[in-house]
């Protein structure tokens, strides 16, 4: 018969082990390090980890049609005001020809990324069966449509005008669609920033007291940056629009940079902060850089202000493509929801 | 439990909610431990040492149900005085015979009971074949034997039965099952302070305990424990065997293992038993139990095979019944296949390719036949291991080359055929066909008829004698419908039973005759089908808390078996709060909540008359197991079992210890088959194999997959073949959680991602640290989700019992990174398993053979 | 119409997965990717379009580990998620097409055939619940079983449940009935046991509630979920003010160069 005698366990074998059990026992805690597999730490769920860092939040699901409408749209709104003011103001005719046919333009594109972007582009109508003042892509698809008709309709009936000269009917389409396009067009210029910052995206939401001046500005540099490239390099009325909208995306930019808190992250770092700072700049600091120094070399030197200009709108659309992108990591990042903090 | 019968775990969950105590004894950290009060994580392989320890401590502590005990099992009877326990033969009993592997069971009987014939009876104890009834009556006379009711006598079984466990000790559980002291003792007191006569406690068990090399005996173990504990036959006791595939209870009750008859009648061997149909009578009848009755079991049997054929003078028909030659369990037949012993192969519902031991042998063996039958509803491996199997993509195997022709043909699913289900609980319900079975699938009703048929008809034209059983069967299933389908419900009336003469169904088991004039296709289900409209298996209208009025429980609809043990001796409950059964003083009969599995007019006084008596008449008015010539549970088991009438704690048949109680390391009677083709490590310590495999189920697949892997939505819950480690055998060998890693045993290199969890956790096994690894077992090489064929990794081995594998046991190596070739299959041996694999050379010399003309098997006739 | 709601109960949970399987069957939601995770036994890892019933496996331990046979330090529990139907939907707000309604049992329901797939529900939603399918255009989610409501039958994910974690009822009911558990649960000694159903915050409460062990976000529920129509003050506003901006600054900027082109 095999007698068998139990041994102690083989001390210097296991003796890591040993101390992590004895820290335990006497502390209650380990703060040794205890073992760590290739790997490690691996997933848990837990109020330090969230669940396994799977993210709460649904990341949007829309594609590269929204930032360009976000832009197309902005520069639109921003247009139509433009235009509706210059004519108001009996400034260039050309000017407000341009101004118009760029809000036209906005306004036959902006739709079409739109449909373009839908799950299901038939269904677009679909939109039009309600009105929901609470939610802002109703209000913005009425908006557009109403902005749509009216810039539509002014550019056409101001080249109509044109071609045939003066007539009342055609007077009272211009009239009306300059008046709606300007009417629409202002809320159009910055409802984006409504639109993204009533949701559920943080590094949006936090924003939503901001994102529409800021989208709304960011509109108005890129319209003034392409009435300059279609020639108005010499109108000051648009410099000093310019000027201003670059001296807002400044500030915007300070105030970006300069904020504390976890929610922002995505506006501040990684590949979706860089868009967003690279946005910055060519919109604020650099615009505000030529723009100041072709005033300042007398003459308005119109070189500067096409680079200005060039600026402005790349600065634009970047931005619209770094916020649509910071939102897509903001809602990736599983602590904000669950307010972890490391 | 949680995890493999969620649905059955609804009630363990209501038991919890109202104050029941769970007990989870797994080596994993399971959905099941996570509900349960206590979690137990043992060593894989070492219940016995674990539920020994138990009855120990219920021995020594006295906390067995003394009068239960005394009255109702066998501790009181008295052993041959030649008997030799494992404690005193170094792990073996007495009339072990080295030389043919066997025990020779002499003298394990009771003192005083004379062997029933003088002769030796290799019958059963040859070829396999535990399934039938017990083997109780072929072994000894019950009479005559002593006992000694105070238990003292040092040869009875209580006192026997406490040395036997003397050495199973908490510290022994501590140092070789890794279950600390502490948790054992605390597992001891729920589970003993949960029993009594106010009191009961029950043990639900599957293939954790029953696929080991000695699983009968670790649920031998749990009986044990619990007839200690008063807790058979008893409300909210008993063990509870949570089967498998659904009414796999039904496929062993109507048979369709090879060494019984419905209602486990034992099956013929050849050479052993008699070809006289008195003499297989005499053998197999017991004069006292439920047994005594054999005879118009066997005949009604007989009846319902041949009808008008089967006369007196011809013994029913006796010898048209096919006798078992051999070893034909599944791994039998198996490996006779792989030495090319076989034609031909039916597989009808099942994926042995991926689910039987030995993956590449089942794989490669099919390869040796003529042709090939599967009946599925999916393409599986089986199917298709001439064409996606491991072997093909190594080159072992040649598609050209492959002889076997294979016929798929496409099964009807549960849902679109009508039929019982035989539960667990042993209730039978019945269901109607939902939807009509898509294109060309056929339920097995219909394929075993028609084929049946085709086979009866080939058989006429030609009378030989051999044909002559085949002529002489009845095949007259009234069908119906397109596809002539016979009627299952019809089916079911002749398992039933019904009187010859007039057809007219049979209500009750003790209506069965010996003479003849009645039919009966499965003794136990009699009364299933009472008249000709009743189908009590369809029956909906639960009418008391044990459901009687839903479906009906064989036998007699009894739901509790041996429910007369919930009374005492003198037919009153043991407690108000747990009765179940007991005698009516005024109507003088039992009665109670359960159907009484008791002869109804038995008065509890009725002196027994073992002597002479006859059924359970004999068995007098205090002895509730009926099954057992002496009507008592058994503690001890006299003769049936292959391994010794105790259980005892043997390693695995590889093991990373050495056996801490014996010398003899394994159950001896266990059969390894090592073969080249089915080698094994050393049988401990092997330093290649430094770790606890074990394999199991997730609550998300099913088995071999077909059923599970081939559907979007159960395959995308568990995609992928995993293995769980620990963190610190992670740690140890640098495995990656997510990463790969490669499991080798001595057959098969395989591999599969990595689960770092917490859940598997090291054991200290007598002062070393034992590392255990799991791998769920449900991929293969067809199907949505794929992956590495677990089982090609395990060894075909049997129990020497019931012939199951040791799936839950063995020993393995592990090591970080994906194995030699590609995805999708079975690996070519690492370099460090190259010499302990000799299979592939067998498989090339049967690949240079020229191959059997294609078509020769054909079956014309199908 | 009874107003209905769910209150899934982890405690009773043994993370069968069965609602997640019943609710796939009974709705036909598509094929969620045969991935394997590596986080525990989840390989669905939330709800979405393509899983609406998702059972969560919190599986915790402390860490590093004691090793040897420290039986008692493992937890594991399981929850099954769902769409919140909440109380003040961000998802039914935003919905520009006015496909997503809600329905007599107070349940929030995207109707399939409105739907125009513009996604916005997806960010609007404060529990990352509702989202485009890609192939499809549309967006799905729960539909809390509004056809089998109708018909007067369990939600299948409730149905299909073994252990009756998952309760389905008149609202009200259920929220007694949440708090007498926990209460219950807490005098069983599970001290941690909360209900969680922010009625605090702006989402005014959930058709969804869930009783969970320990801080819940474990279980990735959030604190403070806020439905973003609270931010729309905010935003226009500041669009209101930026539309001044650019009307005023326009206006002056053009006035201010009339005499200078007059001249
Ligand atoms: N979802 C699902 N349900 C099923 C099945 C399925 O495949 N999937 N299969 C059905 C079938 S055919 C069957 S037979 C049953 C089987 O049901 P179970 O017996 O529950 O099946 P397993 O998961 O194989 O094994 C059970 C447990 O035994 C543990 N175990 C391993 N070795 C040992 C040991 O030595 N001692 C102890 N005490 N435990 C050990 C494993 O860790 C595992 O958790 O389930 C049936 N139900
Ligand atoms: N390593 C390891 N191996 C094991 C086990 C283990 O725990 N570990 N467990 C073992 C156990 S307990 C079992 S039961 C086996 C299971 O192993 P198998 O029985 O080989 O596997 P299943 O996948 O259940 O095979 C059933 C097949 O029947 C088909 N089927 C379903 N319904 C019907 C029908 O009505 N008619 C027909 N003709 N076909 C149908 C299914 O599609 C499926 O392919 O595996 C065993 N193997
Ligand atoms: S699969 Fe069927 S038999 Fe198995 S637990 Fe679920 S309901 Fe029961
Ligand atoms: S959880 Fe999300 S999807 Fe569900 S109702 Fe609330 S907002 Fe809508
Ligand atoms: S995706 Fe469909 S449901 Fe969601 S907001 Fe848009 S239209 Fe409404
Ligand atoms: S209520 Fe219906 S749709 Fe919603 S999760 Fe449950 S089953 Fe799915
Ligand atoms: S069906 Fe019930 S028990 Fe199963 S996972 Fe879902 S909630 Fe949990
Ligand atoms: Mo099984």
């Amino acid at each position: 018969m095999t007698a068998s005698r139990l041994q102690l366990p083989v001390v210097d074998k296991e003796q890591r082990l040993i101390e992590i059990r004895r820290e335990a026992e006497d502390r209650g805690r380990i703060d040794s390090r205890g073992i760590r597999p290739a790997g490690a730490p691996f997933p848990r769920a837990s109020v330090e980890t969230g669940y396994y860092g799977i993210p709460l939040l649904k990341r949007p699901s829309w594609t590269w049609e929204i930032p360009l409408y976000f832009f197309v749209g902005g520069a639109a709104g921003a247009s139509a005001v433009i235009g509706a003011i210059a004519s108001y103001t009996g400034a260039d005719r050309r000017l407000v020809r341009h101004a118009r046919w760029i809000a036209a333009a906005g306004s036959v594109l902006s739709p079409a990324l739109l449909i373009s972007d839908l799950g299901r582009p038939s269904r677009f109508l679909n939109m039009l069966r309600v009105f929901k003042a609470q939610s802002p892509m109703s209000v913005g698809v009425w908006t557009l449509l109403g902005f749509s008709g009216g810039s539509v309709a002014a550019a056409f009936a101001g080249s109509m005008r044109e071609r045939y000269g003066e007539s009342l009917p055609i007077r009272i389409l211009e009239n009306a669609g300059e008046a709606a396009s300007l009417l629409f067009g202002l809320p159009f210029s910055n409802y984006t920033g409504v639109l993204i910052g009533a949701t559920a995206i943080p590094a949006w939401n936090e924003n939503a007291g901001e994102l529409p001046i800021h989208f709304g500005m960011s509109g108005l540099a890129a319209s003034v940056g392409l009435l300059e490239l279609m020639g108005h390099r010499r109108s000051r009325a648009l410099q000093m629009l310019g000027l201003g909208a670059a001296v807002f995306e400044c500030w915007e930019g300070w105030r970006l940079e300069s904020r504390k808190s976890s929610a922002p992250e995505p506006l501040q770092h990684g590949s979706s902060g860089g868009i967003i700072r690279a946005g910055g700049i060519l919109s604020g600091p650099l615009p505000l850089a030529l723009r100041s120094a072709s005033m300042l070399s007398g003459g308005n030197s119109t070189a500067l202000r096409k680079w200005a200009a060039i600026s402005a709108i790349a600065g634009s659309l970047l931005t619209r493509i770094g916020w649509i992108h910071a939102g897509h990591v903001s809602a990736q990042d599983w602590r904000e929801p669950l307010r972890i903090r490391e | 439990m949680a995890e493999n019968h969620p649905v059955g775990f609804q009630w363990v969950m209501e038991a919890r909610e109202r104050g029941a105590k769970i007990i989870h004894v797994d080596p994993r950290f399971t959905r099941t431990s996570a509900m349960a009060d206590i979690w137990v994580p043992l060593r894989a392989g070492s219940d016995i040492l674990f539920l020994g320890a138990l009855v120990n401590y219920v021995l020594t502590n006295n906390k067995e149900f003394r009068e239960y005990v005394v009255r109702y099992t066998n501790a009181p009877t008295i052993l041959r005085d030649d008997f030799k326990d494992t404690e005193d033969l170094d792990g073996l009993f007495s009339g072990w015979d080295a030389e043919q592997k066997k025990y020779d069971p002499g003298t394990w009987l009771y003192r005083s009971a004379p062997r029933k014939d003088g002769r030796e009876f290799p019958g059963h104890a040859e070829a396999g074949g535990g399934h039938g009834k017990d083997r109780g009556g072929e072994a000894q006379e019950v009479t005559n034997f002593d006992w000694d009711f105070s238990m003292e006598d040092p040869q009875c079984v209580f006192q026997v039965l406490k040395r036997h466990f003397s050495r199973y000790t908490p510290e022994m559980v501590e140092g070789y099952c890794g279950v600390p002291k502490d948790v054992f003792l605390k597992t001891a007191e729920a589970f003993t302070s949960a029993s009594g006569p106010e009191k009961t406690a029950a043990i639900c068990y599957a293939v954790g305990w029953t696929q080991h090399s000695k699983g009968v005996q670790i649920i031998r173990t749990a009986a044990i424990l619990q007839l200690l504990l008063g807790n058979i036959g008893r409300p909210g006791g008993g063990i509870l065997a949570l089967r498998g595939h659904a009414s796999i209870q039904g496929s062993t009750d109507v048979s369709t293992l090879y060494d019984i008859f419905p209602g486990y009648l034992p099956m013929p061997f050849f050479g052993a038993d008699s070809h006289k149909l008195k003499e297989y009578i005499k053998k197999h009848r017991v004069r006292i139990g439920l047994w005594s009755n054999f005879d118009a079991y066997i005949i009604s049997l007989l009846k319902a095979y041949y009808g008008d054929a089967a006369t007196k003078d011809n013994d029913f028909g006796f010898n048209w019944l096919p006798r078992v030659t051999g070893d034909h369990s599944h791994y039998g037949y198996w490996l006779d296949m792989q030495d090319g012993k076989m034609e031909g192969l039916f597989v009808m519902g099942q994926n042995p390719a991926v689910g039987a031991a030995n993956g590449r042998l089942e794989r490669t063996a099919l390869s040796k036949l003529k042709w090939l039958v599967v009946r599925d509803m999916v393409e599986t491996e089986t199917a298709s291991f001439w064409l996606d199997s491991p072997e093909v993509k190594r080159g072992e195997l040649v598609p050209e080359k492959i002889a076997t022709e294979v016929f798929l043909f496409p099964a009807a699913g549960t849902a679109e055929k009508s039929g019982t289900f035989t539960n667990t609980q042993r209730l039978l319900q019945y269901r109607n066909k939902a939807v009509e079975a898509p294109g060309d699938s056929r339920n097995e009703t219909w394929f075993m008829y028609h084929l049946g048929r085709r086979i009866k008809e080939k058989a006429k034209r030609n009378p030989a004698p051999k044909n002559a059983g085949l002529n002489a069967l009845t095949w007259d299933y009234p069908v119906e419908g397109e596809h002539r389908e016979p009627r299952v419900e019809d089916v079911l009336k002749e398992i039933n039973g019904w009187t010859v003469s007039d057809r007219k169904q049979l209500p009750h088991i003790q209506n069965l005759k010996n003479d003849g004039s009645t039919a009966c296709g499965a003794w136990i289900y009699c009364g299933v089908f009472p008249e000709a409209n009743r189908n009590r298996a369809n029956e909906r209208a639960p009418k008391d808390l044990l459901g009687h009025g839903w479906g009906f429980s064989w036998p007699n609809d009894c739901r509790i078996i041996y429910n007369r043990a919930s009374a005492r001796p003198d037919g009153t409950p043991w407690s108000e709060r747990k009765k179940l059964v007991w005698w009516d003083k005024d109507k003088k009969e039992w009665t109670g909540l359960d159907n009484p599995d008791y002869k109804k007019d038995l008065a509890p006084d009725t002196p027994d008359n073992l002597d002479s008596g006859v059924g359970v008449t004999g068995l007098g008015g205090a002895r509730p197991f009926t099954l057992h010539s002496d009507g008592v549970g058994w503690l001890y088991v006299a003769s049936g079992l292959k391994d010794g009438p105790l259980p005892t704690h043997y390693e695995p048949l590889e093991s990373v210890v050495k056996n801490p109680l014996y010398a003899q390391q394994n159950d001896p009677a266990a059969q390894k088959k090592e073969r080249p083709d089915n080698p094994y490590a050393e049988s401990f310590g092997d330093p290649r194999y430094p770790y606890v495999l074990t394999t199991y189920r997730l609550t998300e697949q099913h088995t071999a997959g077909g059923m599970t892997r081939t559907l979007s939505h159960l395959a995308e819950l568990q995609p992928e073949l995993f293995t769980e480690v620990s963190p610190e055998l992670a740690d140890e060998i640098g495995l990656e959680h997510g990463g790969w890693a490669r499991i080798s045993t001595a057959r098969a290199t395989i591999e599969a991602r990595v689960l770092v969890t917490r859940r598997m956790r090291p054991l200290w096994i007598n002062g070393e640290r034992i590392h255990q690894v799991g791998l769920p077992y449900h991929w293969g090489y067809k199907g949505k989700a794929k992956g590495d064929v677990v089982n090609d990794l395990l060894a075909i081995s049997e129990e020497p019992n019931v012939r199951i594998m040791e799936t839950k046991a063995l020993m393995c190596s592990v090591a970080p990174g994906r194995r030699a070739c590609g995805t999708g299959g079975s690996p070519v041996p690492s370099e460090q398993d190259q010499d302990s694999l000799t299979a592939p050379d067998f498989v090339r010399a049967e690949q240079a053979k020229p191959p059997v003309p294609h078509g020769s098997g054909r079956l014309t006739w199908l | 119409m009874a107003v209905t709601a769910f209150l899934t109960d982890s405690t009773l949970c043994i993370g069968c997965k069965a609602c997640e399987v019943a609710c796939k069957e009974w709705n036909g939601v598509s094929e969620d990717g045969l991935d394997w995770s590596g986080f525990s036994y989840d390989n669905t890892g939330a709800v979405g379009h393509s899983t609406w019933r998702h059972v969560k496996f919190v599986e915790n331990a402390p860490e590093p580990g004691f090793g040897g046979n420290a039986a008692e330090l493992n937890s594991w529990s399981f929850s099954s998620d769902v769409c919140k139907h909440c109380e003040n939907a961000g998802c039914l707000e935003a919905c520009p097409t006015g496909a997503i309604v809600r329905t007599e049992f107070g349940g929030v329901f995207v109707q399939p055939d409105i739907c125009n797939g513009c996604g916005y529900c997806v960010v609007a939603c404060p529990f990352g619940v509702v989202e485009r399918n890609p192939d499809d255009g549309r967006a799905f989610k729960c539909t809390f079983c509004y056809d089998r409501q109708k018909v007067g039958l369990k939600p299948a994910c409730a149905k299909a449940c073994p252990t009756e974690s998952i309760k389905f009822g008149e609202i009200e009911t259920l929220r007694a009935d949440a708090r007498a558990r926990v209460e219950e649960l807490q005098q069983r000694g599970m001290d941690d046991a909360n209900l969680y159903d922010p009625t605090e915050t702006s989402v005014g409460g959930t058709h969804a509630m869930f009783i969970v062990r320990g801080d819940a976000r474990a279980y990735n529920l959030p604190p403070k979920p806020e439905v973003p129509t609270i931010y729309l003050k905010k935003a226009w506003t500041a669009s209101a003010i930026g539309a001044a901006v650019l009307l005023g600054g326009t206006l002056a900027a053009f006035l201010a160069e009339r005499p200078r082109s007059r001249r």
